[in-house]
Order: C-alpha cells, then structure tokens, then sequence
C-alpha cells in the first residue's frame, strides 16, 4: 500500500489553486508549442477546417448530390466539421499522451491523470477560437440565432466528458500497444464517413433500416443537439440530453479506471 | 518526531513476458492474443525496511540492478508496491532525469515556469522564486532565449536549479553530483544539506560508498531486492566497498610496484583447498622475491570473508621484527595459534609494505582462500574454547561437565 500524505489537505484552497495552475502551465505549453512550430499559429487550426469543408462539400453535394435537402447547409457541414474535429484530434492526441510525455510521468507526486484532461481542454480552446468563424458563416448563410443558443455551454461540457471518457482508455492502450494512433487514424477516419457531418441522417443518404441505429450513437445524438441549438433555433430534446447526461456520467468512470489500473505501469513499459 | 518516509516489509514484483510477446494490436490480432500473459515474474524488491526522519539523509548503495531505481520510483508514487506499505508525509522533490521535462522550442522562461510548477509549486509561488532560479543556474540573459540553443550544461544548471527551489519535504537524489563544474557540484551539495537542515528528508542513490560515508546519517545497501546491510554509513558504505573491489576480482597487485613481489602463500599442506577446523592452528608461508634490495621490510596479513569483512589483521611491525629482504627470495612463517571463526569461506590476504608504510611492494587480496568447518547450529563471529558447568542443583549433585575445544 502506498500513502502519500500531502502537506496540504486534499481539497484544501491551495491543492485547488495548484491543479488549476498546473493545467494552465499544461495547456499554455502546447498552445505556445504550437504558435512557435509554425508562422500562422492558431490560424492554422481555423484555416484547417475551412479548407475541409471547401473539399468534402463540394465533394457530397456536387459530386455525390446528396444533403441537397439540407437547410443552412454551409452553416451545417461546418458546425459538424468543427464539433467532431474537437473530439477527433483530442483523441488522436491523448493515444501518444502517456508515450510522450515521460519526464513528466517520472515527477514524483505528478497527477498523471491531468494529461488526458490537458489534451481536451487543448482541443477545446481551439474549438472555441473557432467558433467565431462559424458563427460568422451562420451569419452568411443567413441563419437566426435563436435564445437556444444557452444550452450550448452545457453541450460542450458534455462533449468534454465524452471525449475524455474515450482518451483516457485510450492513453493507457497506447502503452501496451504501440500501433494504437495508427489504428485509431483509421477508425477516426471511418467514424468520420459514418456520422452525419456532410450530410444527414433522414436524407436519404442512408438506408432507413440503418438510420434506426444512427441514433444509438451518442455522438450522432450531440451533433443533432448542436445543430438544434445553432441552426434550428430550439432547444434540444429533454430525452437526448438526459441520455446523453447518462451516458458521459457512465463512461467517465470507467475510462478513468482503465486508465488508473493500467496506470502503476506506465512507467515500467514506457 | 515522526518520520517522513516509512518503509515497512517492501517488495515488488516485475513480470517478464513473453519474449515474443505482441507490442502491437496487429501482431496481438494475429496471434489471437496469445502470449500475453506473465511468463514468470521475479522480485525486484523484498522484505526493504527503513525509515527516514525528518533532516536525514539516509544513502542508498548497490550495484546496477540491485533495486536502487526500483526502490526510488516506489517511493516517489510512480509506480505501485506489491506487497507491504510505503508511507510519505509531505511535499515531494527530485533531482533525477534533470531537466529531461524541458522542451527545446521553449523558452529557458517558459521551461522554468512549467518545470517549477509541475515540480509542485503553485504559478504564484514560482514566480516569486524565479529571480532565485536563474541566479542559482547562473543563466543571467539567456534566461529568454530558447532551450536549444543552451548548451547541455546550462540545461542541467537550470533543471537543478528548478527542482531545489520547490523547498520539498522529501528529497530523492539519483547521482546528482554529475551536474556542471566543480563549483557547482559544491554550490548544489551546499543547497541540498540547506534543505536537510531545513528538516528535509533525503534519499541519495549512488553508486560512490566514499560520497554515502561522508554526507549521510544512515545508509542502506540493497543486494538482489534484498536489504544487505543498514545502520551506521561507515560501517555499510564500508561493507559495500569491500564487496566491490572483491567482485571486480582483478587483485590490486597490478597496480604495486612490485619491487618485492609476493611469489606463494602456502597453508603447508600439498594439494586442495585447505579446510581446517574451527579453533584449529593455522600456519601460513610467506614466500617473497626481491627485486629491489631492502633493509626491511613488513608483511601484513589479514583474514576476511567474501564480503571482505575483515575479521583479523596483524602485521609484523607490531611485534617489531624485522624482515630484511636483499635481493632474491626469503620465505616467512606465520602461526596462528587458533583461529577461532566460526565455519565458512575465507581468504589470506598479504601485503608487502615499507616499514613506515610509505610504500605498499606487493598485495594479494582474497587470492588465497581456505575454509573453516564448524558444526553447531550456532550463529555466532567467535568460536572461543568454552566449557558449560552446573554448579549447583537442588537435587543431590551429580558431577557433570561438558566440554568442547
């Protein structure tokens, strides 16, 4: 048994202060990495998706015809591109997590559990620095931002917890397998393709049989959310939020004990 | 008081796998995830018990894989114990892999900032330490440029520098005498009693038994997993250097000027080991070659254990004989009239030395060995002749006595 007794109480004002600042000097870390690695800095990350959407639309509506029933379909395609890119890289980034950041893991007493939480918060901040650009195209695509527009807060909170849910286990697989991001690049890509993003689920995109099961997807369930509250300009349904609620307060849990079971020997195979 | 650190009954166990065990999912999927189960595991720690109070320094010795690094990364929390209990009161520091956490396109700023407060500081408390920091690392103006453009010195100045300013509670130091010049070595050994004395408890892994001996208040010699020896630096860090130069096995003969050359130590006996009982006499020839003419010269001898645990040393200077060695041989007798040690391996050692011990000629340690048999399931250093006797009983006394030699 191990027992580390703190000089200060566990949820005293100063170990409060303490993990805020270490996620601060954390995520400042991988922010100013990336502002010093490249020229355009965080405009990269607004430009990314731009350049995304510019393809992949041009690519289902004028080549494959399809969410041509789509109302706002700009605003719609990039609201998806924006909200599953969060979610995309955070998860991509959390596999190399425990790998990469050895020195740190080796600090006695360092919370190795705030890394995955560094990570979505990152991914998040640059969501955020994103959205001005979407509401900017909702603007042009003349949509009416409603009073819905509250929930959003709660949405990306809930977004938050399912991401880190899923990096959490994710970290700690990557330790024992070293191809795990080469085979989640993959499985990303697939996810990608099998949400509604560019297009939607009652299109006709997609056979009916298989839309049944679209909405057992949480995270086709979050989309519609989003899209609900941006573009529809109503509130989401109470059922898919208090799903939505269940399931993140559900997996939460058990991703973190992956991680922590798997968490004593981190240092042994890193 | 209550100590800082407390190691109660301690082990650990590492698993081997597989030797051809899956490293990726690919290979996994292939396999049929086979072959990755524990092969067989083996104790890298066992039954470690130590404390540390509070302004000690307590020395951890022992060579490549004896659990030193182990034993640091249980007690920093890094990674879990398998068996018995580890307990740390208060703010914990390290000075190992320094600034091996820095990242090169970062300032030596920015790098400090992140450095200090993942080492445990809150951003406030950092930022009033850091004038301090850069003065200690004596990084002056560079302090703003990048990492990589730092040499590798300057790097390890500022991780130093970094990791003493958290004022832990509890310090562990892997080998940190490697950091900078000299001058620095002493600026940081200074800095690190500071903290001792500040009533900081440290844990110093090295490798130097000189270096335990001299800054440590107990030491701990760690064999196998197994905890060899703790208590009195001196006597541990002693112990262990003994050991060492007895498994690095070559004699120290190669590096004695030989001028007189020790040519055979015999028990006077033809052939074998010898074996002798224990409280037996043991008679020892010298047999020396002059190189070099000398009026005299004077020959120690010692008797020790594998572990070079000297039990007995004399030399002949004690009883003021003279041994003249002119050119060519001469031939020494040494008796011992008992030698009561108790059963096992030991050794004859020899030297040849210069009457004012100026000047060793010749040295031959742990080359002659012989054994003590001795059959009493007693543990004991000593074997002196010994008679028990009942004086008195409260029934009419029958005479007994039992001897033994």
């Amino acid at each position: 048994m191990y027992i580390h007794q703190k000089a200060t109480k566990p949820f005293s004002r100063r170990q409060i202060t303490y993990y805020r600042d270490l996620l601060w000097e954390l995520v400042s870390r991988e922010m100013k990495l990336l502002y010093k690695r490249s020229l355009l800095g965080v405009f990269w990350t607004l430009l990314n998706p731009l350049l995304q959407l510019l393809v992949f639309s041009t690519v289902f509506r004028l080549v494959l015809k399809t969410g041509q029933s789509i109302p706002n379909y700009l605003a719609y395609a990039f609201s998806g591109l924006l909200i599953w890119g969060w979610t995309q890289t955070s998860l991509f980034q959390a596999t190399g997590l425990i790998t990469g950041n050895r020195p740190l893991i080796r600090q006695p007493s360092f919370p190795t559990a705030i890394l995955p939480i560094v990570t979505v918060t990152t991914g998040m901040i640059h969501f955020l620095l994103a959205f001005p650009a979407l509401l900017i195209i909702m603007v042009i695509d003349k949509v009416q931002i409603g009073w819905p527009i509250v929930f959003l807060p709660l949405l990306w909170v809930l977004q938050f917890i399912f991401t880190l849910s899923f990096a959490y286990p994710l970290a700690a697989l990557n330790v024992t397998f070293r191809d795990t991001q080469h085979t989640l690049g993959v499985i990303l890509q697939l996810m990608f393709y099998m949400l509604p993003i560019f297009y939607a689920v009652g299109d006709g995109t997609i056979p009916p049989a298989l839309a049944q099961l679209y909405h057992w997807n949480p995270l086709v369930v979050l989309l519609d959310a989003y899209r609900y509250v941006l573009i529809g300009g109503d509130r989401p349904s109470l059922i898919a939020m208090f799903g939505l609620s269940a399931v993140c307060l559900a997996i939460l849990p058990i991703g973190y004990q992956i991680f922590k079971r798997q968490g004593a020997k981190f240092v042994e195979e890193v | 008081m209550k100590p800082a650190v407390i190691v109660e009954n301690l082990g650990k166990r590492y698993s081997r796998y597989h030797r051809d065990r899956p490293r990726t999912i690919m290979e996994a999927a292939l396999a049929g995830f086979r072959k990755m189960g524990v092969e067989e595991s083996f104790w890298a720690l066992r039954e470690v018990t130590f404390n540390v109070m509070p302004g000690q320094m307590v020395g951890v010795v022992g060579h490549n894989g004896a659990g030193k690094s182990t034993l640091l990364q249980i007690l920093s929390g890094i990674v879990g114990p398998d068996e018995g209990n580890v307990e740390i009161i208060g703010r914990m520091g390290a000075l190992l892999d320094l600034g091996a956490g820095f990242h090169p396109d970062l300032t030596g700023r920015e790098n400090a900032h992140i450095s200090a407060v993942v080492g445990g500081l809150t951003r406030k408390e950092a930022e009033r330490r850091f004038d301090s920091i850069v003065e200690f690392a004596e990084i002056g103006a560079f302090i703003d440029n990048p990492l990589r453009t730092y040499s590798a010195g300057m790097q390890m100045r500022l991780g130093f520098a970094v990791a003493i300013h958290t004022t832990p509670d509890v310090l562990f130091v892997d080998e940190y005498l490697s950091v900078g010049d000299l001058a620095f070595q002493n600026k940081c050994l200074d800095r690190i009693l500071d903290l001792k004395n500040n009533g900081c408890a440290i844990v110093l892994i090295s490798h130097n038994a000189e270096q335990v001996q001299e800054l440590c208040d107990q030491a701990i010699w760690l064999e196998q997993g197994r905890l060899k020896a703790y208590g009195d630096p001196e006597v541990v860090a002693g112990r262990y250097a003994g050991k060492m130069e007895a498994i690095s096995g070559q004699p120290k003969t190669r590096t004695y000027s030989q001028q007189v050359e020790i040519r055979q130590v015999e028990f006077g006996q033809s052939e074998g080991q010898l074996e002798i009982n224990s409280g037996d006499p043991l008679s020892i020839d010298i047999t020396y070659d002059a190189h070099q003419g000398f009026d005299r010269i004077t020959i120690g001898l010692s008797i020790s254990d594998i572990d070079g645990q000297i039990y007995f040393n004399t030399n002949s200077g004690t009883v003021g004989l003279d041994i003249p060695a002119p050119m060519g041989l001469g031939k020494v007798n040494l008796r011992i009239d008992r030698l009561d040690l108790p059963g096992g391996d030991y050794f004859v050692n020899v030297g040849l030395y210069a009457p004012d011990w100026s000047e060793t000629y010749d040295y031959h340690w742990n080359e002659h060995p012989f054994s003590i048999s001795w059959t009493p399931e007693e543990q004991s250093l000593l074997n002196p002749p010994k008679q028990w006797q009942i004086i008195s009983l409260s029934t009419p006394a029958i005479e007994t006595t039992s001897t033994q030699s």
